[in-house]
């Protein structure tokens, strides 16, 4: 008799982005009173639900399994969300980002690198550097890459942790690697190969989470960053980790970007002699940085919940894939096989 | 007394010949400057990278043909010897992110 009430369901799931999102959906899920079991596909962004629901019908028990996934960003329907590539978005989504490219050239051309002057850096002046540099081209990198990543994580529900986690470690990496360039007299320098490799690996990734973030074409989720599911399954908190030590790491990771600046920030450090006053160059360098970064980054989060999220993301995508152009050009540029193209 | 008409930009301020050798002068601050020069082939020539005050990424400079990677201190100047030049032959320096560039043209 019970086993009459005993039904397959298929619901369409709002939200669901990344193979964490399959493995947090499954297990939220079968946890769930009454089901029996659950199979999340990414691809489809369906949810296969076997379980006993008494006389309920499809729609009501769509709503009640959305409640246990709500707070992570997901929920349940019955049809499929035809408008979430929402074309009409792009119509503003655009102008929006090609404004915002055309200020970031405007920038350059007006010459805001030559407001540093002298030859005697102190951290104040540092600090002024670490401003002009974060308006500068290294925002194509840095700024490019955080935005991509602040985006993606917002996207997939996480909101503030990541953010704070990549600062963080963009914060205390510069101060205790820049102590040790000071005490060490040694500088990173990457050679010409290795800049390139790592611009491509950068433009590459950006280039990636971009076009996800437009939400448009789906093929790019095949491509996504991540580990694969049969990996996940068996390290049980790797929705964690990926939130946590990846945005911490990528913060560390800028201390040896392409970033003309912070390179040049680093030859002076050099010759300060001492860990407290490299540490402190490279940290107010840093913390001058920190004020466009974080608009940056808190752009993302703000927005998530409002009715304009799916403009945002689709202008960051869109802002992300032209800095991750300019980024692939510029390394084939460095490494000899293409001519300039741009001349600031 | 230089060669170098053709070409737009500049006509060889910042080339001199000093003891049968050439020397290219480039400013390095927020670009290039300046940003095509005309020299002479068939001569040898030392290239020489001011810096004053340069934080930017032009400081970082490259010079893919030569194989070329540097960091410029702040403010002072490098040189750096380029190999004989055949005329209609031409040398682009940049800097490490590319949105800088210099070319110098030998005829």
């Amino acid at each position: 008799m019970i086993d009459l009430n005993k039904k397959t369901y298929t619901f369409h799931v709002h939200g669901m982005h990344c193979n964490a999102c399959v493995l947090l959906i499954e297990s939220e899920l079968s946890n769930y009173p009454g089901v029996i079991s659950v199979k999340a596909k990414l691809n489809s962004r369906s949810v296969e639900i076997t379980g006993n629901f008494g006389h309920k019908t499809e729609g009501e028990i769509a709503k009640l399994l959305s409640v246990p996934i709500e707070d992570n960003g997901y929920t349940l329907s019955l049809e499929k969300q035809i408008d979430s590539k929402n074309w009409s978005d792009f119509k503003i989504a655009i102008p929006i980002a090609l404004a915002l490219a055309a200020l970031f050239v405007l920038l350059q051309k007006l010459g805001i690198v030559n407001l540093v002057s002298g030859e005697n850096v102190g951290f104040g002046t540092a600090f002024l550097i670490g401003i002009v540099a974060s308006l500068s081209t290294c925002m194509a990198v840095v700024g490019g890459l955080l935005l991509s990543m602040s985006a993606t994580f917002v996207k997939v529900g996480d909101k503030i942790k990541p953010q704070l986690l990549f600062h963080l470690g963009r914060l205390i990496s510069f101060f205790v690697l820049g102590g040790v360039i000071g005490t060490l007299g040694a500088v990173f320098t990457l050679n010409i190969s290795a800049t390139f490799v790592l611009n491509l690996i950068i433009g590459m990734v950006m280039l990636i989470l971009g076009i996800n973030l437009l939400d448009t074409f789906h093929l790019a989720k095949k491509f996504q960053l991540g580990v694969p599911k049969f990996i996940s399954k068996h390290t049980l908190d790797i929705s964690k980790w990926n939130h946590s030590i990846t945005p911490l790491l990528v913060g560390v990771v800028t201390f040896f970007m392409p970033c003309g600046f912070t390179q040049s920030m680093q030859i002076y450090t050099l010759s300060t002699g001492s860990f407290l006053a490299g540490g402190l160059t490279m940290f107010s360098f840093a913390l001058g940085t920190l004020p466009v970064l974080a608009l940056i980054s808190f752009s993302s989060f703000s927005i998530k919940n409002s009715s304009k999220s799916g403009i945002f993301f689709k202008s960051a995508g869109l802002i992300v894939i032209m800095f991750a152009l300019f980024n692939l050009i510029n390394a084939l540029v460095v490494i000899g096989i293409i001519p300039p193209i741009f001349n600031f | 007394m230089f060669a170098g008409e053709n070409s737009g930009d500049n006509a060889g301020n910042n080339v001199s010949i000093v003891d049968g050798k050439q020397i290219i002068e480039i400013d390095a601050k927020g670009g290039y400057n300046p940003r095509k020069t005309a020299a002479k082939a068939d001569i040898p020539t030392v290239l020489k990278i001011k810096t004053s005050g340069t934080f930017d990424c032009s400081s970082a400079l490259v010079i893919p043909s030569l194989g070329y990677r540097k960091n410029l201190p702040p403010s002072g100047e490098i040189l750096v010897d380029i190999p004989l030049q055949k005329a209609g032959s031409a040398i682009q320096g940049m800097c490490a992110m590319g949105m800088y560039n210099f070319t110098l043209d030998f005829n």
